[in-house]
Order: C-alpha cells, then sequence, then structure tokens
C-alpha cells in the first residue's frame, strides 16, 4: 500500500509540472488581458501600456512562465493583479468555506441519496422505485441557479424560516475569522449559538449545491444495489435467517458500495474545485466564484495558481477514493 | 440500517436549526438588534430621540449594505472604481472633499481652508488641526507631504494601478504637473504645479489622494510593491469616521465607529458591514431576506420591488454619466458613415425617450449634451448645443438625399459589449436591439456584432473598428475636460480620437484653446464651442443618462446619494421602525 500510495504521489509532479504549462498557455490564449479589463472604458493605448508593463505582461511569454516557475519552486503563487494579494493567502482564506459547503451538501447527498437508492432498488417495479426515478431526474436536470433562487424565495422570502445569504449573521455575531471554517471559528470564539447560525446558513446553498450529487449517487446505489440483490449470498445470507437490517448492511450495501464511493469521491473533487452558481447566488465567498472573477477580469496568476492548487486537490481527493477501496473490498488490497 | 438513522439525524438536524432561527431578522428586528462590538463606553454623538423616520438622529445599531463587490486594494491610491471607494472613503479623506450630494462643491475635509484660483500654480493649504489617525499618530503638513511624495515616486508596479493619480496630475514622468510639495508649517502645506490646471482641486477630492498615516505607510512597506501590506491588510491609517475592524475579501468588510473623529459628530453608526454581492437579484433578496438594510445599483427592472413598497425605500440617484453611440467615419472605407447628412439620419432614427422606461425602468433622461444636467457645467457648456431630434421621416429623407434607396440600403455594423452592465448601460444587448430596429424602420441595413467586454470590445472600439458602437461614461470630477477633452482629445503627434474617428477643421484648434482656458468663463465657452463641433458633426450621438437607485429598509435614516456615488456613511442613523 505504501509503495501504492508513493508511486501514486510520484506521479503527482508530471502531472502538475504539465498543468502549469497548460494553463499558462490557455490563460495566454484568452483574448485580451488584465490591463484592459482591469482600465475598462479608460482603457487608452497610452493607460494599456502603463499597465502592461506594471504587470510585466510587456515581456517574452517564455521569460514570464519561466518567472512564474523560479516563483513556484521557491513555493511562491504569485499575487493577484488585481488585488495585488498573496494568491496563497486568498486561497487558504477562501477554501475553508469552500470545504465547509461541500461537506455539508455531500453529507445531504449521501444521507439521503444512499438510502433513496437502496429503497428504490428494493422496491423496484413499484410506485416508489418511479417517484424515486423522477425525483432523480429532476435532481440532475434542475438548473442550481434556479433551483437556489426558488429556495431562497421560498425559505427566506416568502416564510423567512433560513437567512438568504452570507455565512453567518453579522450583526448577531462577531467571530474573529481564525481557521476561517465558520463552525470552526464560532466554537474557537466560545459562541455556540454561532456554530448553530452558520450551520443555519449551510442548509439553504447545501441543499441547492447537494442536489445533483443526491441524484448521482442515488442512482449509482440504485443500480448497484439491485446487482447485489441478486446475488447468491444475498438469498443464502435470507435462508439461514438473518435479521433483514443486517443482510442489508452487511450483505448487501458493502457489497453495493464500491461504485457508490467512486462516485462520492469523484463528486466531492467537483464540488472541491468550487461550484460558482451556488456561491454566487448565497454570496458564499468560495475559491469557485475567486477563480471565475479572475478569469473574467483575466487575472492570470489567480487562474494559473489558484487552478494549480484545485487540480492538486481534485487529485489528492481521488488518491483518497483509491485508497479506501482497499479497506471496502480486500480483495483489491491483495491484488 | 445505520444509514436511516444518519437520514434522520440530517432531518431533525435540519428541522432544529431552521427553528432555532428567529425567522430571518425582519428590517426592524435587525436595525434594533444589539452589536457584539457594542463598546459600553461609546457616548451617543447626538441625542438619542424616540426615533422615528423624521426624528433627530440616534447613535447606535449595525448596518449592513451590500455593493457588488468589496475594495480592490485597501491602499486608496491604488483603487479606480466604485466599490473600493465606498469602503474607502468611510476610512480614509483626503484634504477637499465634495460637498454632501454635489457633483462641484468642494468643502474642506483635512483642510480648513486653501488659497489657490484655477489659473494658479501655488497652492495653500491650512489644515484642521487636532486630527489623529486611527493609529494614533498625528495629521500634520509632513504627513500630507509624505502622502504626495509616495504617489510623485511610486515604483512602476504602482504606476498602473494608480489611475486616478495618473490621470490628475499627467503621469508620472517629465509631464507630471506636481513641481514641488513643501510643508511650510506644521498645519500649512503648499504645493507648487508646473503649470495651472483647473482640474486639480476637483482631482484631490477624489478617494485615491486620501492621506494615510507616515507610521502605517512605513509598517506596511507601502513603498514597496512585493513587500507591501498596506492594500491587503487591517491597518488603522485613515482618519475617516470609520476604522477598519476587520476585512474578508469576498465576505465583508466591517468598519467601527471612531469615537476621536475629528468631524462635526463622530458617526451615528456602532458599525457598518459591507458584504460583496454580485448580482443584482441576490442583491434584492438579501434585503427581502433581511440579510442587509440596504444596497446599491438595484436593477433597473426591480425598482418596483422596492420603491413605495412597505417597509422599503428607493433613493434615487441622479445620473452622472452619458451613454452614447460612437458614430466612426472611418471605420468602413468609403463606408456611408462617412457622409455627414447619414450620421444625421442614424441620430434623426433615435427615440431616446422610448428608451428609458423599459431599460432604465423611468430612472434616466435623454442625453442631449454629453454633460449630464448634474454637472455645474450643463447651463453653460451645453446651451448651445443642438441635439438632432427623434424624427424618422427626416432620416429617411436625409438617406435618399445621399444616394441612398431600398434596393441599395446603407448597410451599416452596430456592435455592442457582452458580460457587462454599467449604470449608463444596464442591458447592452436590449438597448442594441431596440435601436437596431430604429434603425431598420428608416432604412438602414444593420450588421449587428457583440465581443466581450474588457477583453475584446474595449480594445476593437478604442482602435476604431466599428461603425456604431455603444460606450459610455460616468465623470471622475465636474471639468468639461472630463468629458469631451477625454474621448476627442488629439495625440501629441496630431491624431484623432480613433475610436470616433472625428477629425473635423477647427476641432484640434478648439481642444487645445478649451484646455488653456483657465477662467471660468472662458473654459465654458471654449469647451461649449468643442461640444458643437462634436454633436453637430455627429461624432457621436449621446442616448440617455441613466439614474441609479439605492434600496434600503425604512429603518435607514439620511442617505443622501451623490451623482458621483461619492457617500459618506456619517450621517447615516437607524431608527427603531
Amino acid at each position: 500500500m505504501g509503495k501504492f500510495i508513493a508511486r501514486r504521489l510520484l506521479l503527482l509532479v508530471p502531472i502538475l509540472l504539465g498543468l502549469t504549462l497548460l494553463i499558462f498557455i490557455f490563460t495566454r490564449l484568452l483574448p485580451g488581458d488584465p490591463a484592459t479589463t482591469l482600465l475598462g472604458e479608460r482603457a487608452t493605448p497610452e493607460n494599456i501600456a502603463l499597465v502592461r508593463e506594471s504587470l510585466g505582461l510587456d515581456r517574452p511569454l517564455h521569460e514570464q512562465y519561466l518567472q512564474y516557475m523560479g516563483g513556484l519552486l521557491q513555493g511562491d503563487l504569485g499575487r493577484s493583479f488585481i488585488t495585488n494579494r498573496d494568491v496563497v493567502d486568498d486561497f487558504l482564506q477562501r477554501f475553508p468555506a469552500t470545504i465547509e459547503l461541500s461537506l455539508a451538501a455531500m453529507l445531504f447527498a449521501i444521507t439521503v441519496g444512499i438510502p433513496m437508492g437502496m429503497l428504490t432498488a428494493k422496491r423496484r417495479g413499484t410506485w416508489v422505485d418511479s417517484a424515486g426515478t423522477i425525483v432523480s431526474l429532476i435532481g440532475i436536470s434542475i438548473p442550481i441557479f434556479f433551483l437556489g433562487l426558488m429556495l431562497k424565495w421560498l425559505f427566506a422570502i416568502q416564510f423567512p424560516i433560513l437567512p438568504d445569504s452570507g455565512r453567518i449573521d453579522l450583526v448577531e455575531f462577531y467571530i474573529p475569522r481564525v481557521t476561517n471554517f465558520m463552525t470552526v471559528d464560532a466554537l474557537i470564539a466560545g459562541q455556540p449559538a454561532g456554530v448553530l447560525d452558520a450551520l443555519r446558513h449551510l442548509i439553504l446553498p447545501a441543499l441547492a449545491l447537494g442536489t445533483i450529487p443526491l441524484a448521482v449517487i442515488m442512482r449509482i446505489t440504485r443500480a448497484s444495489v439491485v446487482d447485489v440483490l441478486n446475488e447468491d449470498y444475498v438469498r443464502t445470507a435470507h435462508a439461514k435467517g438473518l435479521r433483514g437490517s443486517t443482510v442489508d448492511g452487511r450483505h448487501i450495501l458493502r457489497n453495493a458500495l464500491l461504485p457508490v464511493v467512486t462516485v462520492i469521491g469523484l463528486q466531492t473533487g467537483l464540488l472541491l474545485g468550487g461550484a460558482i452558481l451556488t456561491e454566487t447566488i448565497f454570496t458564499w465567498g468560495g475559491v469557485g466564484r475567486w477563480v471565475y472573477d479572475a478569469v473574467i477580469a483575466r487575472d492570470y496568476q489567480i487562474i494559473q495558481s489558484g487552478v494549480l492548487l484545485l487540480a492538486l486537490i481534485f487529485v489528492l481527493v481521488n488518491l483518497v477514493v483509491d485508497i479506501s477501496y482497499a479497506f471496502l473490498n480486500p480483495r483489491i488490497r491483495h491484488s | 440500517m445505520r444509514t436511516w438513522r444518519l437520514f434522520s439525524l440530517f432531518a431533525v438536524l435540519a428541522l432544529v436549526l431552521a427553528a432555532c432561527g428567529d425567522g430571518g431578522a425582519s428590517p426592524s428586528e435587525a436595525a434594533e438588534s444589539e452589536p457584539a462590538t457594542e463598546s459600553e463606553g461609546a457616548e451617543p454623538s447626538a441625542a438619542a430621540s424616540d426615533g422615528g423616520g423624521d426624528g433627530e438622529p440616534q447613535a447606535g445599531g449595525t448596518l449592513v449594505f451590500a455593493g457588488a463587490a468589496l475594495a480592490a486594494s485597501l491602499d486608496p491610491s491604488q483603487t479606480s472604481d466604485g466599490e473600493s471607494f465606498r469602503i474607502l472613503q468611510q476610512i480614509y479623506e483626503p484634504l477637499v472633499d465634495l460637498a454632501p450630494g454635489t457633483v462641484d462643491e468642494l468643502e474642506g475635509v483635512l483642510a480648513e481652508s486653501w488659497e489657490g484660483e484655477p489659473e494658479d500654480t501655488v497652492y495653500v493649504f491650512n489644515l484642521k488641526q487636532g486630527v489623529t489617525f486611527h493609529d494614533g499618530t498625528p495629521f500634520n503638513a509632513e504627513a500630507v507631504k509624505a502622502n504626495f511624495d509616495r504617489w510623485d515616486n511610486f515604483a512602476e508596479e504602482f504606476q498602473g494601478n494608480a489611475y486616478y493619480y495618473g490621470a490628475v496630475m499627467n503621469g508620472f514622468g517629465e509631464t507630471n504637473l506636481i513641481e514641488s510639495v513643501e510643508a511650510t508649517d506644521e498645519y500649512t502645506v503648499t504645493i507648487t504645479l508646473t503649470q495651472a490646471s483647473p482640474t486639480f482641486l476637483y482631482g484631490i477630492a477624489l478617494t485615491p489622494f486620501s492621506i494615510v498615516s507616515p507610521a502605517v505607510l512605513d509598517s506596511t512597506n507601502a513603498d514597496d510593491p512585493t513587500a507591501s501590506t498596506l492594500g491587503t491588510d487591517v491597518v488603522q491609517g485613515g482618519t475617516g469616521p470609520f476604522i477598519l475592524d476587520e476585512y474578508t475579501p469576498d465576505d465583508s468588510a466591517v468598519l467601527v465607529r471612531n469615537e476621536d473623529y475629528h468631524g462635526d459628530h463622530t458617526a451615528y453608526l456602532d458599525r457598518l458591514i459591507i458584504r460583496p454581492i454580485a448580482d443584482p437579484a441576490a442583491r434584492l433578496q438579501a434585503l427581502q431576506g433581511g440579510s442587509v438594510q440596504g444596497f446599491d445599483l438595484i436593477a433597473p427592472g426591480d425598482r418596483d420591488a422596492v420603491d413605495g413598497v412597505d417597509g422599503f425605500q428607493l433613493i434615487n440617484r441622479e445620473s452622472y454619466n452619458s451613454l452614447y453611440l460612437g458614430v466612426n467615419p472611418t471605420a468602413t472605407d468609403n463606408g456611408p458613415l462617412a457622409d455627414l447628412a447619414v450620421r444625421q439620419a442614424v441620430a434623426h432614427a433615435i427615440d431616446k425617450a422610448a428608451l428609458i422606461g423599459p431599460f432604465y425602468g423611468g430612472g434616466g433622461s435623454e442625453a442631449d449634451c454629453f454633460l449630464p444636467p448634474t454637472s455645474g457645467w450643463y447651463d453653460s457648456v451645453c446651451a448651445d448645443v443642438d441635439a438632432l431630434a427623434f424624427d424618422p421621416d427626416e432620416a429617411r429623407a436625409l438617406l435618399e438625399g445621399a444616394g441612398f434607396t431600398e434596393d441599395e440600403p446603407a448597410t451599416v455594423n452596430f456592435w455592442y459589449p457582452t458580460e457587462v452592465t454599467r449604470p449608463y448601460m444596464p442591458d447592452p444587448r436590449g438597448l442594441h436591439e431596440a435601436i437596431t430596429t430604429m434603425l431598420e424602420d428608416v432604412g438602414f441595413v444593420v450588421e449587428p456584432g457583440s465581443a466581450v467586454w474588457g477583453t475584446e470590445y474595449i480594445p476593437a472600439a478604442q482602435a476604431g473598428e466599428y461603425d456604431l458602437h455603444f460606450l459610455g461614461w460616468t465623470g471622475d470630477y465636474d471639468d468639461p475636460s472630463n468629458w469631451y477633452g477625454v474621448h476627442f482629445g488629439y495625440d501629441a503627434e496630431g491624431n484623432p480620437a480613433a475610436q470616433f474617428g472625428c477629425d473635423v477643421d477647427g476641432l484640434e484648434d478648439a481642444i487645445n484653446e478649451a484646455e488653456a482656458s483657465l477662467e471660468e468663463e472662458a473654459r465654458a465657452a471654449a469647451w461649449g464651442e468643442v461640444a458643437q463641433i462634436v454633436h453637430n458633426e455627429v461624432c457621436f450621438i449621446t442616448l440617455v443618462h441613466g439614474d441609479t437607485a439605492i434600496a434600503l429598509t425604512d429603518t435607514v435614516q439620511d442617505y443622501v446619494a451623490n451623482p458621483t456615488g461619492s457617500e459618506s456613511f456619517v450621517d447615516i442613523w437607524l431608527s427603531a421602525e
């Protein structure tokens, strides 16, 4: 196992190296540059030249790339062209918000998706199965921005039981940012009511963001459980008089879980890449919106380094998923 | 089974959390709630009364206000956008500023008085005494000099973002307007210019010319482009009515009252929290949901959701901008627009009044002159500008007279920007469709085009590649040169602005004369001459002055809108109901 992990980590080096070059080329292929975006209607040729010079964009491309790589090798991911903030600081300040939201969304997707998948599989062909299929279809096809706006309209404005946006009630609670995980920071600040408020703020965005993973997890669970249900060992388990819940948990779910875990891993990786629409609708302040804004503003430093960090995290999450296979299925471990 | 339990737990947890809530603070509840940071010893800065919308101002409370973004940088000199100014001008102050609600009345802020007229090259500022920066260090003439010296000696890396310093002071090199800045005594500063500049005083009223504590400049390495933290860290470097307490990019800026403020009174609000909400619809929902008590830049179509609605109020901000249609006779070789009659036909074809209802929610006015009526120069500069009125018959006649028929129509390309809205241009595509229809109605054939705003559209428009295109302008400071001069000025080689390709006999001389005219009456007359030339030649067609608006709960009192968007929160207070 150790060798496997080491090999995978080693593979990261060429992947990330190739990625830096790809992203660099990609950003430079985008029309326009930060200077014109920065200046808007005030972009006279003289002003553009001045800004390009001050950002170092007037230098040859290979020089720009080498300078970027030089910084990277020394652990310097650069500073935003627009705000001059350190990219790593910016990332670390926003990423906890993204993790918090992603975990909440996945918690919702898993705790609802797996039982629903199990239920529809066991009652396949009945109205429960049909209802489940419809729900999952809606879940996959409904646009997030529409769902988000509807959830807000319903639960924050028409029936105001949940907050409409943000991560905490800034008027009620003064929470010094330590970890940037709002729930953790509220705990550190010794404000349990703040923790509850932070959790309340998580509900609507988590529902909006978790809907697609929920639908995917539910469908995969259903398909996988249907396969397992027909296996001999399940019949044997029932025949030898095991309780239904024991058969469900130990024999069906455990064997059906492998593809589900794969999907959960992939979906989590995707969510950690940031959820631009959800973050925009609920003013969440995570990495998705950050990178999106950087692309719009052609803030090359953030695009290059931000995407690199996100890619690194995506690869690592997938590594964790691969490792978890081994624990779920000893056959993989032995092979 | 375990998963079922987890599911049940999750559902119960969600219900409990929802129930724990206060039901989403209503506007009045939010205003009443006690902020956690309220200092016990804070002296109310005005006698507390029984409140009410039109009562005496009362101190206390937290206002959460949403803009479209937070500050691009916390270093005032490195900013040039309204969202940055909104936050920074509560914290930092310049020597002089615009009086609330005006665009052309200067009043002293850190300067108590000053001597110097537009035709002078020497300005003497008598500074306010007894002012301290938020870090406790004294404000004096040396502090002013330190800031001017810093701007003047900006490293190259800082120059790019210091747009306004470059614009007001004629750049950073040999052309720089500043000859010297001397601290004549502890509270007197003498600024000598290399040449008279009628826009100097208005220029230094802008937020980027705010004075920062020299001690903070030192401690943040503000002169070092690779080490400066002035633009990113929470520091106590201003003199304004609020002190920056916490700043979380993309999340919130928390400002607290400066108890030692030097103005007429300290701020009424205990805390001011600015939240960035990029989407106008989300800003409105945040107001309706109670998580903010006010926001700027309501979408024109949403005005009715707030205006006259119980519990809310809409503050209209009169326009200080202009949307125009650039008309470039040289974009297409031997194109129809080279003929003045065809350009006039374009102008006669457009019904400006018909644009205001659908696209500006009624908040706007027809633009017959580039300067908006809120400008102090409007009456004098625009008096003799003869805007071509909507007259489709005249437009058809002009086209016919120019030799264009149904079989051989005048064909023009007409471009609009995507991925952008501006107060003067809330819906570029919709406006484009409306005007295209008007042009086609009189016989033009329109080839539509669109391009991404900052990256493609602006460079192409500036390079003069479009026959017709939308663009606009929001005034920086109140001087006609900031409108007509910026757009139609000739370059050093004597070339006209490529954007308009407008090279009319006498225009260059008229602009040079206007720039050189320092005395107010002569300056107005000279710029009026420029205005007449560019309007008569239809180098562009000014369309609409778009108002913007601020939406507030009815508990927010005394918000005074300024056409420039330069608005202090020092006078704003919260009533109980």
